[in-house]
């Protein structure tokens, strides 16, 4: 990547401190990612980015999803990432601690977001 | 919310009265010698189900399927004329697995031990130094084991002279042939190994009385208003199969990122012609492991392979036509794979608990009430065969 790049699209800059956390390739590495957060750090990417998904769907569905790259497929991995963690804050709540260790025992093998990962 | 609001009526009682009121025995739920019966009566003559049609697309195709209950591993490939078949990944000559990988495209398979080459039909085509055997090659296939398909659903019989799939599963092959599952192009899958016996795991997910307990937080779109318990709208039974019909709350309890998240997959869903199909609340159960779902937000298998009277595997997939064609459309899906997962995980820790009580021997009994009714049901199932199968040793000896 080259130095300056822009992570996100200019109009979602403002979600880029979540990038490096958030954005992960598969499926099975979001489900872990959740489970390897502090509940402080979930809640931080839930109210930046959970008021952001019908605006950041309408942009990315306005793009071939399998052409996605760069600062596009990084803001689709983050949105996917925030599936998993608007379970864990609006959902699961007080029961997140609780249930995460359960979770994991489930293992994820296949998904269809991850066709095209690398 | 009165009654007539939310629309939900309890099956009476007494329309369930045919199963049975009395306590079930315990042994069931943990003896080695009732797992053995088991393994014998019910899943050595049974259909299982092993995969779904969409995971050998083309002539070549496999994918291996270790099924601990039968000691077998199974080669699963689509021969050149277009046929599934299922065979024992194991080489005529002395006994050789084939196939390490767990799944693949390959025009021919070779043993890796002395290079017999075998078709994607099973045939034997070529063997270094064959003439010097005193067997021919015709005798020498991959030995077949029967799998036939329904809904694009694959299930395997050990038992070959078993009734075909489709007279087992009777009415049902219909209605699963009309869920999402019979069009599904692809699958999300999670799998879980589990401390505890295939029914005690199985009948969890028979019943709804659990739901307001284990799922307060998650299980909000099935209980709540005139059905604090969640409780099917109706039960019905096939042979050694059975259904119910999942009842929603008319006025579900979404959160809004919930609501955000569901709606980005509906006209996807829509245009695909997999919303409003006449069985999308059912749930139906195929003796003795397997159920399927047809939410079409959601439709997901379930299986609980035995492995030992307090160990099974639990392999969960959720079913999707057409691959992801846009954001909305992955996004969706990501969440309904994630929300249905943190539902079955709650569900694991009681489970387990459920084994290690029943186990202790504290028990001699359990008990069923109406709304357990298909828990009942799938003891009897198992029961009867058993019994029988006991009989016929007793009867031998």
């Amino acid at each position: 990547m080259m130095q300056n790049e822009a992570l996100l699209p200019p109009a979602f800059a403002g979600l880029e401190p979540f990038v490096e956390r958030w954005a992960l390739p598969r499926t099975a590495d979001r489900a872990a990612r959740r489970s390897a957060s502090t509940p402080e750090e979930r809640e931080a990417f839930f109210h930046a980015a959970g008021p952001r998904l019908d605006e950041a769907l309408d942009y990315l569905d306005a793009r071939a999803l399998r052409d996605l790259e760069g600062p596009d497929r990084r803001l689709m991995d983050l949105m996917l990432g925030l599936a998993h963690v608007a379970l864990a804050v609006e959902i699961q709540g007080p029961d997140e601690v609780k249930s995460a260790p359960w979770r994991d025992r489930m293992r994820i093998v296949r998904s269809s977001a991850d066709q095209e990962a690398a | 919310m009165d009654q007539a609001v939310s629309g939900f009526q309890r099956v009476p009682a007494e329309d369930l009265a045919w199963l049975g009121t009395d306590p079930v025995p315990a042994a069931p739920y943990y003896d080695p010698v009732y797992f053995e019966a088991e393994r014998q009566a019910v899943f050595l003559k049974n259909w299982i189900h092993v995969g779904h049609v969409c995971e050998v697309p083309e002539p070549g195709s496999f994918v291996r399927r270790d099924l601990e209950f039968a000691r077998a591993s199974l080669l699963i490939v689509r021969g050149r004329d277009g046929a599934v078949r299922a065979f024992h990944n194991v080489c005529p000559h002395r006994g050789t697995q084939l196939v390490e990988e767990a799944s693949g495209r390959q025009s021919k398979f070779s043993c890796p031990y002395h290079m017999w080459t075998f078709g994607t039909d099973g045939a034997l085509m070529s063997a270094p130094d064959f003439e010097a055997f005193h067997v021919e090659k015709k005798d020498c296939a991959l030995r077949e084991v029967l799998l036939q398909v329904c809904g694009g659903m694959m299930f395997v019989n050990f038992d070959a002279g078993a009734a075909p799939l489709r007279d087992w599963m009777g009415a049902y092959a219909e209605r699963l042939e009309q869920m999402p599952v019979a069009r599904a192009t692809t699958f999300a899958e999670y799998t879980y190994d589990i401390e505890a016996n295939w029914k005690l795991t199985y009948d969890n997910f028979q019943e709804n009385y659990h739901l307001r307990f284990i799922h307060p937080r998650s299980g909000g779109a099935g209980i709540g208003g005139a059905n604090q318990f969640g409780y099917p709208v109706s039960m019905g039974f096939e042979g050694p199969h059975r259904t119910q019909r999942i009842w929603s709350n008319p006025e579900p309890a979404l959160k809004p990122f919930q609501r955000a998240g569901a709606m980005r997959g509906i006209p996807p869903l829509a245009q695909a012609g997999l919303l409003g199909l006449p069985y999308e609340r059912d749930y139906l159960a195929f003796f003795p492991n397997l159920f399927v779902i047809g939410t079409p937000t959601q439709p997901f298998s379930h299986t609980v392979y035995p492995i030992a009277p307090d160990r099974s595997r639990g392999v969960v997939r959720v079913y999707w036509v057409g691959d992801d064609a846009s954001a909305s459309q992955r996004f969706a899906r990501e969440y309904s794979l994630a929300q249905i997962r943190d539902i079955h995980a709650e569900d694991i820790a009681m489970i387990e608990r459920g084994q290690r009580g029943l186990t202790s021997g504290a028990l001699s009994h359990i008990h069923f009430q109406s709304m357990e009714a298909l828990c009942r049901h799938l003891f009897n199932e198992v029961d009867s065969r058993v019994q029988a199968h006991l009989a016929r040793g007793a009867e031998a000896a």
